[in-house]
């Protein structure tokens, strides 16, 4: 190893559209050292991630790996250099074996140039012990559950020499009993010298795999530390690092009659079912872990996933399940986790998308009315307080906090009775953020009832009137205000969401430990 | 921040400024083509004085029209995403099927020319059900509607063209109204509807939101499959339509009739600046890209120019439109 560190970040900025999502970040991860990246969504640790490992081109500031700076910005130049990436969404071959998706792009060929299968199983399975993995390299990859596919994608990077490895939210789809693992073979790299940097919400697990930890809040490099000066509640505080307070003024909650009826609404078919109700002007918040089966409830309650039972009352009057349009008549809107894929139509205008889900009401026998469009577009977007240039404005072009008020603004051209939203704010910046709060809090003093899912827990916490907790597509636990209260509520959902068993998830292990 | 609240105007940042001069650039970018046409006119009545004559461009229109049709309904089923590669063996099958009633039955010119329409809107229609409903990809769906259409064309006239149409058929196509043949007064009123069912109807604005996305289009309450189903038919009909004029501008039909008009027609929707992947392209646009086309081959004919040659310099033109597309749609969002 030489006198340099093994990844030094100088002053790198980063902003898209207008947006900043990195200030002039600088950090330092000597080799053999594990550095945890904590912040909440938006916060800039995947920009960063992928400003190291050559993805993203930076508009300012330095990378250098082991003295060498990054000049060339592409994925290329930076394992050149030794840096290698195991992203959050990993994509993998899943018809292809273990071996071939680890030699994938450097075969081994015998002498007669066709593939030396043999030895590449062979090799991959010398990988597989380095990590204690009692699993056939000649398997299909779509044997493999998450975490071993992971481990795999690890394998593949250090086995070509990398020397550091960015991890983006590692165990974020992996269930507790096999996390294990993947500390193990973080532990294990640590010792041959690996320098890993990688991004996480759990707190638990910075204490138990970090050797530092760095925050960033807004694209700010808020808080640095060892391990040992860093507690929980104190990263937690670096990473929100707001005032609760201003976000989550008090609560004044006056609830009338109940407009949304959800009894033994069944997801999956055979599997468990979900009952719940919704006052008039009531926020209820869904709590849980990802994956959990959160989201899943209210999108089967809008009607774009499929329920298989159960019956959705709205105003005292029977909804018909999966019918979207006939669900949007009936006055309730959904706001979707995924704003660009599920919300909407980046090519088109904010008057376009903004008159979209209650297009029946801007036409006279499909004729769009062009001024009650427009009015009605204006009234909506004025009153999330949109920025744009102009209802013509492509919404592609907006940033991420406009675009998502552009998602609740469509469906306030109507008159609605129940709004769903999932993630409200992910993505969004704090500023915005507090703005989405307040229309949220808006609309259901106008009467609507609100059902939100969220990750975020101060925002569960703040924004909502009463709290369920979901975990493996069963509520199993409830909060009311006056518990939320309590500052232990944080962990009372913690606790419920991820249960006491952990052979809840139905998993496909395949491999002993 | 430089983004202004919706209703104040003019005046703001640098940013701004940028804006518009990126505006203006793009305004270039976007009516390039309409430049390039009137270039392309231009440049083929200096040299041959003959090319802008009022016989020129009745040939240049005629010519159009039945490509016209194709190319507009191609371009609805391109801003869904998808593709019609049926539209030229559906152009034969329609026209077949319009002669063989005529060839039996001279009297009932009108039940022929509806029985073509209603032949290429069903065969439409089996390919959008079999894309909108089963997910085959539209490329897979069309190449076997190109096959059974063109089967069936061949089936009709066993293998063989069908003459002797009595001469009347050919008033459809050769009448003016006036002084416009009937062909060509088709293609314009094509242009108007559909510009306007485009940009005025709820069905419009609803093809472009399952283009731009599908999954967004779907949570709006959409009913995706239904526009995907009604895309192709309208395609479908359109190409039917076209089959009716061709058989009666030449007075007999023949199962090759149309063959490789799809590929001109998607080159025309291409020109015109519609994205492959879907939600992006206008009427107008490909309009636009039609006559770019039609006024090149005639212009080469004038000029002599030998057919091979001229798909050659079709085939440069194609790619050079979608590449000054790209580096626009880069500007723009970059």
């Amino acid at each position: 190893m030489s006198e340099a560190p093994a990844l030094t970040v100088r002053g790198v900025s980063k902003s898209y559209g207008g947006v900043t999502v990195l200030h002039s970040a600088s950090l330092t991860v000597p080799a053999g050292h594990v550095m945890a990246l904590a912040g909440e969504n938006g916060a800039g640790k995947s920009t960063l991630l992928k400003i190291v490992s050559g993805q993203v081109r930076p508009d300012s500031g330095e990378v250098h790996v082991y003295g060498t700076q990054l000049t060339q910005h592409d994925p290329i130049s930076a394992r050149r250099l030794g840096v290698a990436i195991v992203p959050q969404e990993l994509a993998p071959y899943p018809d292809l074996t273990i071996y071939e998706n680890i030699f994938v792009g450097r075969e081994i060929r015998n002498r007669a140039g066709v593939l030396d299968r043999p030895e590449m199983a062979k090799q991959a399975r010398e990988m597989l012990d380095v990590f204690e993995l009692d699993i056939d390299s000649r398997w299909q990859m779509n044997r493999l559950s998450v975490a071993l596919v992971q481990i795999v994608e690890i394998a593949k990077a250090t086995t070509w020499g990398a020397r550091v490895l960015l991890l983006d939210e590692p165990t974020s789809a992996i269930p507790d009993h096999e996390v294990g693992r993947l500390y193990s073979v973080v532990h294990r790299l640590r010792e041959q010298g690996v320098a890993m940097m990688y991004t996480t919400h759990r707190m638990a697990e910075i204490q138990e795999l970090a050797d530092s930890v760095a925050v960033l809040r807004d694209g700010h490099l808020v808080f640095e530390s060892d391990i040992a000066g860093a507690d929980e509640a104190t990263i937690v505080h670096a990473m929100v690092g707001r005032d609760m307070e201003a976000l989550f003024p008090g609560q004044t909650i006056s609830t009338g009659p109940v407009r949304l009826e959800v009894r033994d609404l069944q997801v999956i078919r055979g599997g468990p079912s979900v009952s719940f109700e919704v006052r008039q002007g009531e926020i209820l918040g869904i709590g849980g872990l990802v994956g959990g089966g959160r989201t899943e409830i209210i999108e089967a309650v809008f009607g774009v996933r499929r329920s298989y039972d159960g019956t959705i009352t709205i105003d005292g009057e029977p909804l018909e399940r999966n019918r979207i349009d006939a669900t949007i008549r009936r006055g309730v809107a959904f706001v979707p986790e995924d704003r660009k894929g599920a919300g909407l139509v980046p090519s088109r205008s904010v008057l376009d998308n903004g008159s979209l889900p209650h297009l029946r009401s801007f036409t006279l026998g499909g004729w769009i009315r062009p001024l009650v469009r427009r009015n009605a577009v204006e009234k909506a977007t004025a009153s999330v307080n949109l920025k744009c240039r102009g209802l013509g404005q492509l919404v592609g072009t907006l940033s991420g906090g406009n675009q998502q008020k552009v998602v609740l603004a469509r469906w306030l051209t109507q008159e609605g009775c129940v709004l769903l939203l999932d993630e409200p704010t992910r993505g969004v910046d704090v500023g915005a953020r507090g703005e989405i709060y307040r229309i949220i809090r808006d609309l259901a003093s106008y009467g609507l009832a609100v059902v939100f899912v969220s990750s975020d827990m101060p925002e569960l916490i703040g924004l909502s009137h009463r709290v369920l907790v979901v975990r493996a597509g069963k509520i199993v636990g409830e909060l009311d205000r006056e518990a939320l209260d309590l500052s232990d509520a944080q962990e009372q959902i913690f606790r419920l969401a991820s249960g006491q068993t952990l052979d809840v998830f139905g998993e496909q292990v395949v491999c002993t430990g | 921040m430089a983004e202004v609240p919706v209703k104040a105007g003019e005046p703001g940042g640098k940013k701004l400024l940028q804006f518009d001069k990126q505006r203006t650039t793009n305004l270039l970018l976007r009516n390039l083509m309409a430049l390039v046409v009137i270039a392309v006119a231009v440049y083929f009545t200096i040299v041959r004085p003959q090319f802008a004559t009022t016989a020129n461009m009745r040939t240049i229109l005629i010519a159009a029209a039945p490509f016209a049709l194709i190319a507009l309904g191609q371009t609805l089923v391109i801003l869904t995403g998808g593709i019609d590669l049926s539209v030229g063996s559906i152009v034969a099958l329609s026209a077949m099927t319009s002669a063989a009633i005529i060839v039996d039955h001279p009297e009932r010119m009108v039940l022929g020319v509806i029985a073509g329409v209603v032949v290429g809107l069903l065969a439409g229609l089996v390919s959008g059900v079999v894309v909108a409903y089963i997910n085959v990809a539209p490329f897979v769906a069309t190449l076997g509607m190109l096959s059974v259409a063109s089967g069936l064309a061949y089936a009709i006239g066993r293998g063989a063209p069908i003459n002797g149409l009595p001469v009347e058929w050919g008033l459809i196509a050769n009448t003016r109204f006036l002084g416009v043949q009937v062909p060509v007064l088709v293609m314009i009123a094509g242009f108007i509807v559909l510009g306007v069912i485009m940009t005025r109807t709820s069905f419009g604005m609803r093809i472009y939101a399952v283009g731009g996305n599908r999954t967004a289009a779907e949570v709006a309450g959409v009913n995706v499959r239904g526009i995907l189903t009604s895309v192709y038919a309208i395609s479908g009909a359109l190409a039917g339509m076209s089959g009716v004029i061709l058989s009666s501008r030449v007075i007999s039909a023949a199962p090759y009739l149309g063959k490789g008009y799809e590929l001109g027609a998607i080159a025309a929707v291409v020109i015109g600046g519609a994205s492959l992947t879907g939600g992006r392209g206008t009427v107008w646009g490909t309009m636009l890209g039609l006559f770019l086309i039609q006024t090149l081959n005639n212009g080469l004919d004038i000029l002599v120019v030998p057919a091979y040659w001229q798909t050659v310099i079709s085939g440069i033109l194609i790619v050079s439109a979608v590449a000054v597309d790209m580096v626009a749609a880069k500007r723009s969002s970059g």
